[in-house]
């Protein structure tokens, strides 16, 4: 078997009688006679010891880096060009988060008035408004009904 | 005695069932939201309604029909071929949701599922209902998706809840109000409970649920084999059934089937189909290292009336070379000349471990263990360069044809787009939202 954990101490009597010792320093073993006194010679662990495993322990994997929440996200590939301030082009896919809701500010996924569209997300009082990274298109502004699907969280872009 | 209650305490148990609404269509409207409110069917490649979205099911479009029939009573009707992929992916991720509020989920089948919340209202701080209806929730929020969920003391129960009231529905069943569920229901719609079953039980005098319920054990044990008195069990709110929460990794049986376009009176064709579910059984038989003692072969025919035969085998095996000659002996029993086909089948039966897997005498193990040689490798190239990178001779011909010509030969919009990095066989493992914007 292989941890990662170091659950006991060995310690060597001067006879090189191995003993295990506890985290708490209980001997575990009792059918092993006590001897006068130990050394302490090192830990050691269960397995072969994985410097790499150890060290790479708190990374992301790009996967994990780009998707937060994996249950609920799903990639679309943008076709307009009304987000192109904000580094999102023709052509790019983008991860929506359909769990989250949207704050002011957010860029979203929504539904108005019957349309789909990827706008900014802005809440000032009791009105919202949706506003494009391009100056070519005007804010909107929902007459009758907003849904809002999802929230874009990255943007993918590959070109190889 | 009807009013007597099936049991006093509420909540001995509390086992939740969740069957997803529509499952197939409610995918396909959840990744197409221009598609919501309309009637959306799955199956196009099958010439025959695998999915209806309870738009088409209230305009009367029902499991199984044919295509042809339902452009005729609704003739709107959005029309797709099955996209598994993307339904296998919102799958794995209701599982994944329900796992978040128990560790206890059986999952039942690609969309159902078991969940145990005994013993969780404390950690959610609220009524088995609340947790149920996050679920739902949740699941809606998450995935677009909708589903009914039912519980009660034991599965058979719960299942009774969950299709009490569809779509989107939450029905409690505690066990002061079972009774009242279990006297309007036909005996036959429990859960186990088949034609045959309800036909005796009709004829001692039991037409509902509450009644068979309501019978005494030493009834039941005379005249009832164990799955019955079983059922009894539940029915009683007693769970004998528990919920399984390992991930399958065994199979009692594998079938595949697989429909053409268009249909072939052409023997090599025909054959070859069935060689090629022959082969994609095997595969999956030996991925969960099984061997079959029993092999049963059909052919359906254009007018869908079908045939099959038995086929049992000296030795246990997975490997579709020891397994052609016998199948074209079964398949030259079935085979009519000049009959237009359309769909073949295999399903390997009699399934044992390979690890427990004993050789006579006679058997030739020198050879069986080149065989075996032989199919890992295949096994290994398959994983690498894909499914049927190397096949038999016998299923080359599927290979001339595609499986489905004209109309029925579309395939679903995730298959057709190809993104950077992703090859015909590896797409990325998100399912795509397709909205223009």
């Amino acid at each position: 078997m292989r941890t990662n954990t170091v659950f006991l101490k060995v310690v060597y009597s001067p006879e090189d009688l191995a003993v295990l010792v506890g985290p708490g320093g209980v001997i575990r073993d009792a059918s092993i006679t006590m001897p006068q006194s130990y050394r302490v010679l090192g830990l050691v662990e269960a397995g072969f010891p994985s410097p790499a495993e150890e060290e790479l322990r708190d990374t992301l994997s790009l996967d994990e880096f780009l998707i937060q929440n994996p249950d609920a996200c799903f990639l679309l590939k943008v076709s307009g060009d009304s987000m192109t301030g904000a580094g999102i082009l023709p052509g790019d896919l983008v991860i929506v988060d359909r769990g989250q809701t949207g704050k002011s500010g957010d860029i979203v996924i929504a539904e108005v008035d019957g349309e789909w569209t990827m706008k900014y997300l802005k809440k000032s009082g009791d009105s919202v408004y949706l506003v494009p990274a391009n100056p070519s298109y005007k804010p909107v502004k929902p007459k009758h009904e907003l849904k809002i699907a999802g929230v874009v969280t990255a943007v993918v872009r590959k070109y190889k | 005695m009807d009013n007597q209650f099936i049991s006093l305490s509420s909540w001995p148990r509390a086992i939740l069932h969740l069957d997803a609404d529509a499952f197939f269509a409610s995918c396909e409207q959840a990744i197409h939201p221009e598609l919501r409110g309309r009637p959306v069917i799955t199956g196009k490649e099958r010439g025959i309604v695998a999915a209806a979205s309870y738009e088409a099911k209230a305009r009367g479009v029902q499991r199984g029909v044919r295509l042809s029939d339902v452009k005729k009573i609704c003739p709107d009707a959005v029309i797709l071929p099955s996209d598994y992929e993307t339904y296998s992916l919102f799958s794995v991720r209701m599982f994944e949701i329900l796992r978040r509020f128990s560790p206890d989920v059986e999952e039942y089948s690609i969309d159902e599922a078991f969940v145990d919340l005994t013993g969780l209202r404390r950690s959610f701080h609220g009524p088995y209902e609340m947790i149920a209806a996050k679920m739902q929730e949740t699941i809606q929020q998450e995935l677009g998706l909708s589903v009914s969920v039912g519980v009660s003391l034991s599965k058979v129960l719960a299942k009774i809840g969950s299709k009490h009231s569809k779509p989107h529905g939450i029905t409690m069943i505690p066990g002061r109000d079972v009774h009242l569920f279990l006297e309007r229901l036909p005996v036959e719609k429990v859960w186990g409970i088949g034609p045959n079953t309800a036909a005796f039980l009709n004829k001692c005098g039991i037409t509902t649920a509450l009644q068979f319920a309501r019978k005494d054990g030493a009834f039941v044990k005379k005249y009832l084999s164990k799955p019955y008195q079983e059922v009894w069990n539940e029915l009683n709110g007693r769970s004998v059934y528990p919920v399984k929460t390992e991930t399958k990794n065994g199979y009692q049986s594998i079938s595949k089937a697989k429909t053409f376009t268009p249909a072939s009176a052409d023997e090599s064709i025909v054959f070859a189909q069935l060689a090629k579910n022959l082969e994609n059984a095997c595969i999956k038989a030996r991925r969960y290292r099984l061997a079959a003692t029993r092999v049963i072969i059909f052919l359906r025919k254009q007018d869908f009336t079908g045939s099959g035969v038995e086929l049992k085998l000296s030795r246990p095996t997975a490997y579709p070379v020891e397994l052609f000659e016998l199948l074209r002996r079964g398949f030259r029993q079935l085979y009519q000349l000049k009959t237009l086909y359309r769909q073949t089948g295999v399903v390997l039966a009699g399934l044992i471990e390979e690890k427990g897997m004993q050789y006579s005498l006679f058997d030739d193990t020198t050879k069986i263990e080149k065989m075996a040689k032989i199919y890992e490798s295949v096994d290994l190239i398959s994983q690498k360069y894909g499914k049927h990178t190397i096949q038999h001779a016998a299923s080359l011909p599927t290979k001339l044809q595609a499986q489905h010509e004209g109309a029925r030969g579309d395939i679903p919009v995730r298959r057709a787009i190809l993104l950077k990095g992703e090859n015909k066989r590896q797409r990325l493992k998100l399912p795509m939202l397709h909205v223009k914007v």
